[in-house]
């Protein structure tokens, strides 16, 4: 806050200082002056001072001096008075030889304090062949309006006299580089310029223009131009950008003036009334011719800019939500073809929505060329949330002076996006926009990782001996199992299958052989002939050999053949008799009867029951 | 039983991968390739190739390289190279459509029967050996179906195993043909690469034969006959004419 105070304060008392107090001592002389003339030199301050210092003056004569003015004027402007003094020292010289001169500044001191003004340079020309040693003392006025007694000539105006000139501030130029064109009027001092009539200004054709301004009322100047002096008037100032390659021609162009001319006294009355008349004098240019070279091969992020130039980017937003706006600004600043830049790429990822940037440029023409600053805005919409990357731009310009391009990048921004509050759903299922992949460009695919092992060339597997051999090995192997295997195959087959097939024709024979003994009322042979039966059956049913089979394996093979339970211990019960009868005979001839009726039912049943599955 | 056999079997298919060692040529080519020193990564698959070996990666990638560099005719040679070698890789065949995009002829295709385009594309779907694999694979599995079938005790397997015995014979004899046909168009090589930039196809092995049509650099041809030096083309569409064989590279 204080610092803040003081700096406001120093502004200030600057400003007093700079609009009230300033004392400057300012020198002033024609800049061009003819051998013989006679012309000013005069000292101005705005404050009494004393001891006026010289500079060196030798190569002039001083003719008088110094004679001292001084003028006071008091203004009052809302109120306010306001008073400004002008001192001023007059010293009345004559130019002694042809050439340039400097004269060295001068001083003055003011309340003790030595100022000093300013150096000027005056250039001394021969005498003017018209040029009569009265018109010294008007040197200084500016128009030459003024110089009204110039002598009665006739009535054609030498070109010497009276022309006008295309300037260029130069000739050789690449293609794009600003050239400054002035049109330059050129009187001699002692001729009367009227005024103007149809001022045909020059097309510049082959070129992009840009006009600089300068004052309305047009100027006249003193300037040496082929070793004369002349008042020189600017008519028009342009900046011209060559658009095109080779030599340029810029056409003549004409202004017509008009001139005042003493005629000759054909009466007395004549005299009285129309001594001076205005005479038309059309004056034409000469062509003016431009060589234009081509810029060398442009790098990529050329865009057209021929000059000095910076850029500088500024990105609005780091953060944002999704479906805000973001803006990257592109401030290109410098001299040269501002306007004529074409617009940089800005190449986003491809889930932004992009608009078309927006343009403004801001120049201004003076004679050190068009200068200015175009913006660029970029206005783009993440669509989706992540963190992205703002690829770098490069912007790349043209260097007239060093002849070569030159360039400046961007940085690459990144860009936070998170969902927007806009986008969070209220309830309702969310409208999802299905889009079409966006296709960003085309190339090849990328070449394959696979490390696939090398072949000879022309061979192949198909057709190889092993190939072949996989077909001969497969077929041969298989004719050997076939044959190999068939043999067991059959032979394993016959054996179960017979014995399974058989079982019950053998079981029903030694039933009929028990059948027989019961007859005879053999007990025990009917009991062993059951047994047989019953115990063979189940041997060849089951596929278990005689030796192995006992009461629990027959039972564990019944089960897994799935023989019903009670039928199992049926079955069991019947050996139980038989085996117990063997030892313990005289169960009588109708119990014998009984037991064979249920070894024959229990056989059957078993027969049924096996089958089945 | 059947089981004890099959690892047999299998190891028979195992038997033609014999590996080659190459240093790692290919490898360290396409690291070039990754750092976009085109030239030298194809310089360095040439020399693989200059030592008579192939494989469809090394043309495929040869091909990428000489499209990188800008040279499409000889990026077109080696992926069509490539494809012969594989015609089921898609890469191949999508790199090769945008490659053909340079070709500056456009020829109608003659139009083919439609058994003769499924034909085409089915033998396109795996290389001459992926269908002899098949086709020898099926075989073995065709001679143990048919064990099965002889051999089963259940009505219900004999069943099955039988129809799928007659499929898988049906499936090795189709492969096979189907092998047989690839392997034939690569034994053959009759296609080719036009070379020049432009030239004319004369009506008879001469130059003086009448000048028939012109043709530009990257166009496919078929070479029907030769004599001499010169060599009967056929373009896509049908016409034939006679053609210098400097002007051409056999795929």
């Amino acid at each position: 806050m204080f610092r803040k105070t003081v700096i406001i304060a120093v502004m200030v008392l600057l400003g007093f200082r700079l609009g009230a107090e300033e004392t400057r001592l300012v020198m002033s002389a024609p800049n061009a002056v003819a051998v013989g003339d006679q012309f000013r030199l005069t000292f101005n301050i705005n404050q009494r001072g004393e001891n006026l210092t010289l500079p060196d003056l030798s190569s002039f004569d001083v003719l008088m001096g110094p004679s001292f003015s001084s003028s006071t004027s008091i203004q009052y402007i809302n109120g306010k008075s306001s008073q400004s003094q002008d001192f001023a020292y007059t010293y009345i010289l004559r130019a002694k030889e042809t050439g340039s001169f400097t004269i060295r500044p001068g001083s003055i001191e003011v309340d003790g304090k030595i100022y000093q003004s300013n150096a000027l340079t005056i250039q001394v020309v021969s005498g003017q062949a018209q040029g009569s040693t009265a018109q010294g003392g008007q040197a200084q006025t500016d128009t030459p309006s003024g110089s009204g007694e110039a002598e009665a000539s006739s009535a054609t105006i030498s070109k010497s006299d009276l022309f006008i000139r295309l300037e260029l501030s130069r000739r050789q130029a690449w293609k794009g580089q600003q050239i400054i064109a002035t049109v330059k009027l050129y009187a001699n001092p002692n001729l009367p310029l009227a005024g103007f009539e149809e001022v045909n200004l020059p097309t510049y054709e082959g070129f992009y223009t840009q006009d600089i301004e300068i004052p309305q009322q047009i100027n006249f100047k003193r300037e040496v131009y082929n070793d004369k002096i002349y008042q020189v008037g600017i008519l028009k100032k342009t900046v011209l950008f060559p658009q095109q390659t080779g030599t340029l021609t810029i056409r003549p162009f004409s202004i017509t003036t008009q001139v005042q001319q003493r005629v000759r006294q054909r009466s007395f009355f004549d005299d009285f009334f129309t001594g001076v008349q205005t005479v038309r004098a059309k004056l034409t240019s000469d062509a003016v011719t431009v060589s234009v070279k081509e810029l060398p091969p442009a790098p990529a992020g050329f865009s057209g800019g021929v000059g000095e130039f910076r850029i500088s980017p500024e990105l609005d937003l780091n953060e944002v939500t999704t479906n805000d706006a973001v803006t990257l600004k592109l401030h290109i600043t410098g001299n040269g073809n501002i306007r004529l830049i074409q617009t940089p790429q800005l190449n986003l990822p491809g889930d932004f929505e992009q608009y078309d940037p927006t343009v403004t440029d801001n120049v201004r023409a003076s004679d050190a060329g068009v200068t200015g600053t175009k913006t660029i805005e970029y206005l783009f919409q993440p669509k989706y949330e992540g963190t992205f990357k703002i690829p770098p731009m490069t912007f790349s310009w043209f260097n007239p002076q060093s002849g070569q391009y030159e360039r400046q990048s961007t940085p690459e921004y990144e860009l936070k996006v998170t969902r927007g509050s806009g986008d969070a759903g209220t309830g309702t299922v969310r409208q999802l926009r299905k889009q079409d992949v966006q296709s960003l460009g085309q190339d090849i695919r990328y070449i394959s990782q696979k490390q696939e092992r090398l072949h000879p060339r022309g061979s192949s597997w198909f057709g190889s001996t092993y190939f072949w051999s996989v077909y001969l090995l497969g077929a041969a192997a298989f004719a050997v199992f076939f044959v190999v295997y068939r043999k067991k195959m059959e032979e394993n087959a016959n054996i179960a299958l017979v014995r399974n097939k058989k079982a019950s024709r053998v079981a029903r024979r030694h039933l009929k052989v028990a059948a027989g003994h019961l007859r005879q009322n053999q007990d025990e042979a009917f009991h062993d002939a059951l047994l047989k039966a019953i115990w063979g059956y189940l041997s060849d049913k089951l596929g278990i050999p005689l030796a192995n089979l006992r009461r629990e394996t027959a039972t564990e093979g019944l089960e897994a053949a799935k023989a019903a339970p009670e039928l199992i211990d049926k079955m069991l019960a019947i050996t139980d008799q038989c085996e117990y009868a063997r030892f313990a005979p005289a169960a009588g001839n109708k119990a014998m009867h009984e037991l064979y009726d249920r070894a024959a039912e229990v056989i059957t049943t078993l027969e049924k029951q096996i089958k089945k599955q | 039983m059947t089981m004890r056999y099959l690892p047999l079997l299998f190891l028979l298919l195992l038997i033609p991968g014999r590996m080659t060692a190459q240093g790692d040529l290919p490898g360290e080519a396409g690291k070039y390739y990754a750092s976009q020193d085109y030239a030298r990564a194809a310089e360095m698959w040439e020399q693989v190739l200059a030592s008579g070996k192939e494989s469809a990666e090394i043309y495929y990638n040869l091909g990428n390289a000489y499209f990188k560099m800008g040279d499409h005719v000889r990026a077109i040679l080696n992926y069509e190279r490539a494809r012969l070698l594989a015609p089921q890789n898609d890469d191949i065949a999508f790199n090769l459509t945008i490659a053909n995009q340079s070709v500056v002829d456009r020829i109608e295709e003659l139009p083919r029967p439609f058994f003769a385009r499924w034909m085409t594309s089915l033998a396109q779907k795996a290389s001459a050996d992926g269908w002899a694999r098949l086709s020898s694979a099926t075989f073995l599995i065709f001679l143990i179906l048919l064990g099965s079938y002889l051999f089963s005790r259940s009505a219900l397997i004999k069943k099955v195993a039988f129809f799928m015995a007659i499929a898988a014979i049906l499936l090795s004899l189709v492969s096979f043909f189907l092998a047989r046909q690839n392997h034939i168009h690569l034994k053959n090589r009759t296609g080719a690469i036009i070379q020049c930039p432009r030239s004319t196809i004369k009506s008879s092995p001469s130059d003086t034969g009448t000048d028939l049509f012109l043709i530009h650099e990257g166009l496919k041809v078929e070479i029907t006959d030769s004599l001499d030096s010169w060599k009967e083309i056929r373009l896509p569409d049908g016409n034939k004419g006679w053609l210098k064989d400097s002007c051409l590279v056999r795929i």
